[in-house]
């Protein structure tokens, strides 16, 4: 049976902040639909008036020509509408199986008949009496995804569902999406990654601070126009710049870089070489997982590694700690910008401090100076385009590009000679990128470098100068940028040779 | 002194009966803690379970009346806590200990009438066999009917969150209340009855303190065994079986310290009142030491105020 889901005129305001502004939209099923859209442009709002986690203060749901009232996410189960959230939902200590019947209807016996029947069909393998903590994220979503199928669904709605998901997932969780569109379930599909909805979807509504903007289908739409549509302005290509073939005097030398550990979900670098010089950027690409985490923490300084020499401006900092670091002027952006980078429960101004113990005045006689660090904070939200002024905001309420700003100013602070920075656009909008690219780029005109350490190729042919290939803990020969083209990339990211 | 067979039995028989609040008071927490809310009051709760048993059984020589008013109370003080910080979001910390210092206040200032009149005699069972069977019988018969509710208590504890439905929803709003409101489950309820079975039970823990233990009413007279319970539970890493083995370890070095004490041993009086609480933890962190069933039985959430989006 065909299923018709439409949306007309939702709003919801909350203060300050309009989510979502008139919202009128129509799905049917045998179609992929796509909400595209940056963060904060309100297509989570959407999707949890839909899914009946939060109320609209306007405008009514229809399925089936039949006025929804929506007011738990009991009545969107009732009206067999499921919703894989970006965040799961599930229960960390239960087992897969105690997750998947807690809101089940039959027993246990009938319900582990049926759960089989469904990893059957659609080739998933999970092992059911295992707690969910133990599963990848791929695994964890289909989890979810079972839980949605359970109960027949007409609608399913995906938040962000690759966020999350190595390649290969990625690829098993579209094979399956056409399946269930095949089947009839109507799917909408929610994203800001532009190349996902022109390989997935059939239809893609762009939205932006809260409206919808535009809908077509996705065979004439390309990834500038999608891209334009979604930032509401053009764009500005960013050109690769032009290498510095000039020879400049290397400002950072690794030596011997050997890393042995017993945990078996660490991996052990095997003697890396390696060189930065002044206003250059080295690019190092890799799947994740080859060793990235711990090569960035080997020269951040947070493992300490013995025999390894580190040069950095003519000085021995092998030794030294991340904040011992700093003083040289060496600046880090970690990969996890939550746990790592900054402190979620502390407001924007205090995370501002953390890393500046020193160099600057924000502490006088072991007391925190307030007001030169909220100003500097200030100069930080402007200089970055942070899409607040407001210090006193907890970082948490901060989306994750707008965080990586305020990271990334905080640590171009104290002018720093070399920043490292580990996959610094990772699940950021077109906008963000762009804006955290031509920050990148600055740095290197500027005569400081860069290491970039990143899963993206397409960042790291773009920003570097010369790139690198991490695989099982090795490095690759370092080439010059101009030399590496994607395929090259593919090739030894996959553990292959070239030449 | 003779350490013969039948002396071990009527030893281990009042070690048993010491041991009777702990497990009550604890595997009533347990199952708060288990649905994540973390109740400090549990002290507090108790002593107005013991005193307004012993004033029911007082004012109406039933003692049936007594034991359910003196859980009834228990459950009318976690009401309030309930309020607080399932309604009112409150910190769970502070209204818990203010519940017990709260607790502790009004029950002294309740008892005051009924400090020197003398308890009664609760009814125990199987008493013929106490006598007739050695060793065996002062273990398992004589006792009370709560002592007999209390050491089956933590195996239906564990029933209870393992194989019931009802169970695997508490555990499921103790480890993502989130998750849990948006899977449609009424996490407020279901903390609120947790809450209030806690209190149920850390009441029932104070009148078997006012009506069986010591049969009658002193101010204070739970002298913290309140957080001891509260210990066990985290120290037993939310496992009912193992608060039961924590209690009567408890129960037993208590019991056995008092008689270390009588018959002189050379040792600091100090040291021995603190070997319970000693080696109640340590033997507790000996048998919890899998890191991994640690994870699997702590409610994530514990503590954590939860509110729904709107």
């Amino acid at each position: 049976m065909a299923t018709d889901l439409r949306i007309s005129n939702i709003s919801k305001i909350y203060p300050g902040c309009i989510a979502n502004d008139n919202v009128s939209l129509q799905f049917k099923s045998g179609k992929i639909y796509a909400l595209l859209g940056e963060n904060g442009a309100g297509k989570s709002t959407l999707v949890k008036i839909l899914s009946g986690v939060i109320s609209p203060d306007n405008g009514e749901v229809y399925l089936n020509e039949k006025n929804l009232k929506l007011s738990s996410p009991l009545d969107a189960k009732k009206n067999k509408i499921g919703m894989v959230f970006q965040h799961f939902n599930l229960f960390e200590t239960l087992s897969v199986f105690e997750n998947l019947s807690i809101d089940a209807t039959e027993d246990n016996k009938s319900l582990r008949i049926k759960i089989n029947e469904i990893l059957k069909k659609y080739n998933f393998s999970i092992d059911l009496d295992v707690p969910v903590l133990n599963l990848s994220a791929g695994q964890k979503q289909k989890v979810e995804i079972i839980r949605c199928l359970l109960r027949s669904p007409k609608v399913l709605i995906m938040d962000e569902p690759t966020s999350v998901l190595t390649e290969q997932e990625t690829e098993e969780l579209f094979i399956s999406l056409k399946k269930f569109c095949d089947e009839g379930i109507l799917i909408i599909y929610i994203t800001h990654k532009l190349k996902e909805v022109l390989s997935l979807c059939d239809e893609v509504a762009v939205m932006r601070k809260g409206k919808v903007i535009s809908v077509s289908q996705t065979q004439n739409e390309k990834v500038e126009t999608l891209a334009n549509k979604m930032v509401g302005q053009k764009l500005a290509k960013i050109k690769k710049k032009i290498n510095i073939s000039k020879i400049k005097d290397e400002i950072f030398k690794v030596k011997h870089l050997n890393f042995h550990s017993d945990d078996p979900f660490e991996t052990n670098l095997i003697n890396l070489n390696f060189s930065v010089k002044k206003g250059e950027c080295l690019g190092i690409a890799g799947i994740s997982g080859n060793g990235q985490n711990e090569l960035f923490q080997i020269l951040s300084g947070e493992i300490i590694t013995p025999d390894t020499s580190i040069i950095f401006r003519n000085k021995e900092i092998a030794k030294l700690n991340p904040k011992q670091r700093r003083e040289y002027l060496m600046a880090f952006s970690p990969e996890d910008r939550i746990s790592q980078a900054a402190v979620p429960e502390l407001k924007i101004y205090e995370n501002v401090a953390l890393n500046n113990f020193k160099s600057s005045n924000f502490f006088e006689k072991g007391l925190v100076n307030e007001r030169k660090i909220k100003e500097h904070s200030k100069k930080i939200l402007s200089d970055f385009s942070v899409n607040t002024e407001n210090v006193e905001l907890k970082s948490q309420f901060l989306s994750g590009g707008n965080l990586q700003k305020l990271i990334l100013g905080r640590e171009l602070i104290t002018a720093p000679e070399l920043l490292i920075c580990y996959n610094p656009t990772w699940g950021l909008d077109v906008g963000a990128i762009n804006y955290i690219h031509e920050t990148l780029i600055k740095i290197n005109d500027q005569e400081k470098s860069t290491i970039l350490i990143s899963t993206d190729t397409e960042e790291l042919l773009k920003l570097s100068d010369r790139i690198a290939v991490i695989y099982k803990g090795k490095l690759s020969k370092i080439m010059p940028s101009e030399e590496v083209t994607p395929e090259k990339l593919g090739v030894l990211m996959g553990g292959g040779s070239i030449d | 002194m003779s350490l013969d067979i039948s002396f071990i039995g009527i030893l281990i028989g009042s070690i048993m009966a010491s041991s009777v609040p702990l497990i009550l008071a604890a595997s009533g927490e347990l199952i708060t803690e288990r649905s994540g809310v973390l109740n400090l009051g549990v002290e507090g709760m108790m002593i107005i379970g013991a005193i307004s048993g012993f004033a029911l059984m007082v004012l109406t020589d039933n003692l049936f009346i007594a034991i359910v008013g003196s859980m009834l109370s228990g459950i009318i003080i976690s009401l309030i806590f309930g309020f607080l910080t399932q309604s009112l979001l409150t910190n769970h910390v502070a209204t818990g200990l203010a519940l017990t210092i709260f607790g502790i206040g009004l029950s002294a200032m309740l008892g005051k009438n009924y400090v020197g009149i003398p308890g009664k005699e609760f009814p125990v069972l199987f008493s013929g066999l106490k006598e007739i069977i050695p060793f065996f019988g002062p273990i398992l018969f004589g006792h009370s009917v709560v002592l007999y509710f209390a050491f089956t208590l933590p195996f239906l504890t564990n029933y209870f969150l393992k194989k019931t439905k009802l169970g695997l929803v508490v555990r499921a709003v103790g480890d993502s209340p989130v998750s849990a409101s948006n899977q449609g489950i009424n996490v407020i309820l279901i903390r609120y009855s947790c809450i209030l079975y806690g209190g149920a039970m850390c009441g029932l823990a104070g009148a078997y303190l006012s009506l069986i233990y010591t049969p009658q009413w002193i101010e204070n007279m739970t002298a913290g065994r309140g957080w001891i319970a509260l210990a066990l539970v985290v120290f037993a890493t939310w496992s009912p079986i193992k608060v039961l083995i924590g209690a009567l370890i408890f129960g037993g070095i208590t019991i056995l310290q008092l008689h270390m004490q009588a018959i002189g041993f050379r040792i600091p009086v100090q040291f021995l009142s603190a070997l319970p609480y000693l080696m109640t933890i340590i033997v507790l962190v000996v048998i919890s030491r899998d890191s991994r069933k640690i994870k699997l039985n702590t409610p994530t959430s514990l503590g954590r105020i939860f509110y729904k989006e709107k």
